[in-house]
Order: C-alpha cells, then structure tokens, then sequence
C-alpha cells in the first residue's frame, strides 16, 4: 500500500502523526508528508486510521 | 432557552446567541436547528446567517475565496480598531504572518516545551491548600495557560495578574458592554507597544516577542501596528480557550466517575479523552466570514456582503459525521471534530493547547483521583470558577 498526503490540503493538525507515528514525517513548519515507497504490512492499518483521522481529508491511498 | 419553553424554530433562529446565557442550553438548540433550520437567520450582533451541519462548514472553510474573514473572524468584534494578526487577514497575506511563527507551535518545539509545562502544573498543584473544597479553576485551568503562554512570549511574570482581568473584559465583557472591551483593547495596544520599544533597546531573544522582531513579511520586518495586532491575537488565543476546555473537562469528569476512573488508572488513555472533550466543549462555538458574492447554501440565498457564523459547537455534534454524537465518548475514533478550525485559518497554537489539556489532567489526576462538583448546577462553560469536593490529597507530589 502507497499513500500520499497532499500538500495543498494539510494545514499541520498533525492528527497523521498522532495516529502513525511511525508512518508520517513532520517538517519544521508542522507539516506532514508519507513516505514514497510502499509501507510495510504491519503499519498499513495505522496509516488507514490516520487516514479517518485527518479533518482536512488530505492523505489518501494511491496503490494498494 | 430554559427546557420546556415553547418557542417556534423562527424565534430560535432569530434570536441565536453563542454566548453568555446562550450557552447554557446550546446543545438542545444546535440540535433543533440542525434539524429544522440548519441555516438560519441571527439578528443578534448586527445579523448573521448561521451555519450548523458539519459537511456545510467543511466546504466554507475550504472555499477562502467565496468567504473571506475580513473585516474579522471574531463575531461580535473584540473592539479592535485593526485586524487582529494572522486570524482576520485573508489569502495571501494570512500565510505570511503565520509562517514567522509556524516553527514555534509545531510538533517537535511543544515535544521540547513539555516538561516545563508539566513542571509549572506541578508547581501550581503543590501549592493547593490541603482541603476537601478546591476551585480547579483558580489553582490550575486559569494561571497554567497563562503561565505557559507569558513564557513562550516573553512577557515580564510581574505582569501576569494584569492578564486575567484583561482576558475578561474582551472576551466576556464584550457581548454586553462592547465599549469596555475597545478601550480594554486600546490598553493591550499599549501595553505591547511599549513592550516592543524596550524589547528593540535589549539584545535579541528566543521567545515569540523575539521571533516576531526578527520576522519579515515581503523582506521587511513588522511594523509597530502589525506587532501589536499579532501580540493581541496571540494573547486572546492563548489563555481563555485553553483554561476553559480545561475546566470544563474536568466539570465533566466530576460527573462521571467511570470515566474518571479509567483515566486516573491509565494515563495512556488521556491524549484520546482530550480531544474527544475538545469536540464536546468547544471553547470557540463560532468563527465568522463574510461572503464575497451572492451564494446559495443549503437552499438559502445569501448576499454579497452578509455575515456568516461558522457554527463548529455545532458541526461537533453532528450525527452525520460522529455516531452517537451527543454522548462523550473518551476513546472515540476517529475523531475529526472542528474545533481549531479548518483549512487556511486552521488554529496556529492547537498542539500547544493539547499538550496543556493533556499535561493539566495528568498532573490533576495524579493527585486527585476522585472529585465531585460542589455546585450541581455549575455551567459546563466559560473560565468562571470550579469548586470540586476532592478526596485529601495523596499524589506523589504531595
């Protein structure tokens, strides 16, 4: 699974980051980004729960 | 509205109020609206259209160019003669106030903040006279937001018990009495702009004030003006809303011992708990815009030039975006409620205003594992006292 937070909707509620730590990175300016490559099995459901959590609707799934 | 009042829906739109005694009941009366005028006519504070259903607000606060925030976000007006900074400027220049201070509130800055924060909630705690009556309020959910935030600033401590009544007077005093809260804004202005002149003679500092000096908008630095409205913001930002959605998460947790419990004994379950009573208690029921040209929303035509109110008590509790709405729910998942606001205007201080919530119940809880309202009938809102019968204190701390 690939995701994609889109940096025209996050506005830096770093809910993403509270959810999957392990998943997101949060620059200096509190914005999120995932990574480009594919996650591992085991943080697929955690980058899932992030994905409800995002009040601006920015992360999505892009490959599965 | 008192419970049992007849009133057709017409009244209720008309004479919406989102604060004083309109908060009392404001639950009961989103959720009326909701159902039968989920976009309404307000005549209160020169007339606005409200808005309650979340997937509406969603869409005004993503379209920034149909619904701008000038001439202010803040409905009715704090009495401030120009914009406050960043909140009531709209696109581009919104972005370039926030971006001098975006480092300051981000994750990795409150991470490092943390445990000075917990060291003033601990200091502020130990000092509670050991008695089985305490006002939660006045020991803790009022002076650690402003504790915090003076030091963040940079602000003299010796000024500290001037903030309180200023606090007051703009925020509370302002729906009744808007002239007290003008001339207690002109105060503010003051107040900063003296601070700036003896900040500018002394070396530069690590603090918000010090950031704000070194900041440039389009490659120059800030102008008095714009100095003093961004203090003002900041200070209007960062000490009432905290302290009330402090408070009233623990009005709360004295009425429910069960949930009180679980978090007394599992502190992992805080974080959680926090932002599901930041979406029960809003401490901003309400932003405003204004519509830049003539709109339908929800099958109400709205004109150029009217005033909307951006509802997010409401759309917090909304059935159509969270199951059992109404119901706090401390572990609730997920948990997209509004009440920092979306898209460009998206609240600058919300992971500082968390990490107070969540330090100020852990160190509460730490120490009182079992309290009670004095007062049945104390309301669930502002930042006026909590007077709680606790248990004698056994934390560790003691």
């Amino acid at each position: 699974m690939k995701i994609w937070v889109d940096p025209r909707k996050c506005e830096g509620h770093n809910r993403c980051v509270a959810r999957a730590p392990d998943v997101f990175r949060i620059d200096e300016e509190g914005y999120s980004s995932a990574p480009e490559g594919h996650l591992s099995p085991e943080s697929e459901e955690d980058a899932r729960q992030a994905i409800r959590e995002c009040p601006e609707r920015a992360i999505s799934i892009i490959a599965r | 509205m008192a419970e049992g009042d007849h009133h057709s829906i017409e009244d209720l739109a008309a004479n919406f109020d989102h604060h004083d005694e309109g908060l009392d009941n404001i639950f009961s009366t989103y959720s009326e609206l909701r159902g039968k005028c989920p976009v309404g006519r307000g005549h209160k504070y020169g007339g606005f259209w409200f808005v309650t259903k979340y997937e509406d607000i969603y869409r005004i606060e993503h379209d920034s160019e149909t619904f701008k925030v000038a001439p202010t976000m803040i409905v009715p007006p704090m009495g401030n003669k120009r914009p406050m900074i960043p909140i009531d400027l709209d696109r581009p220049d919104n972005l370039k106030f926030r971006r001098i201070l975006l480092r300051d509130f981000a994750p990795q800055k409150i991470d490092a903040i943390g445990p000075a924060v917990r060291s003033v909630a601990r200091q502020l705690l130990s000092n509670v006279p050991d008695s089985n009556e305490i006002d939660a309020s006045a020991v803790l959910a009022k002076p650690l937001p402003t504790i915090v935030f003076s030091r963040m600033m940079g602000l003299p401590e010796e000024d500290l018990p001037l903030f309180h009544d200023w606090v007051d007077r703009i925020v509370y005093v302002r729906t009744h009495d808007p002239e007290v809260s003008r001339r207690t804004v002109d105060e503010l202005y003051e107040y900063f702009s003296k601070l700036r002149s003896r900040r500018l003679t002394q070396g530069s500092r690590d603090d918000l004030i010090g950031h704000l000096l070194q900041g440039e908008i389009d490659g120059r630095p800030l102008t008095e003006d714009e100095f003093s409205d961004y203090c003002l913001l900041l200070f209007i930002a960062g000490l009432e809303t905290t302290a009330w959605t402090i408070r009233s998460s623990l009005w709360y947790l004295a009425q429910h011992e069960e949930d009180l419990g679980r978090l007394a004994s599992d502190f992992s379950l805080i974080p959680t708990a926090v932002e599901e009573f930041i979406r029960c208690f809003t401490p901003s029921q309400g932003m405003g815009r204004t519509v830049t040209q003539d709109v339908e929303i929800r099958g109400k035509h709205v004109s150029k030039g009217d005033r909307l109110l951006l509802l997010f008590g409401s759309a917090n509790r909304d059935e159509d975006e969270f199951p059992d709405a109404e119901e706090v729910v401390i572990d609730r998942r997920p948990n997209r409620h509004m009440s920092f606001g979306l898209g460009i205007h998206r609240c600058l201080g919300a992971n500082l205003a968390r990490r107070e919530i969540r330090v100020a119940l852990e160190e509460f809880l730490s120490i009182f594992r079992e309290f009670r309202l004095v007062d049945e009938d104390s309301p669930w809102h502002g930042i006026g006292p909590l007077r709680l019968r606790v248990a004698p204190a056994t934390g560790e701390n003691k």
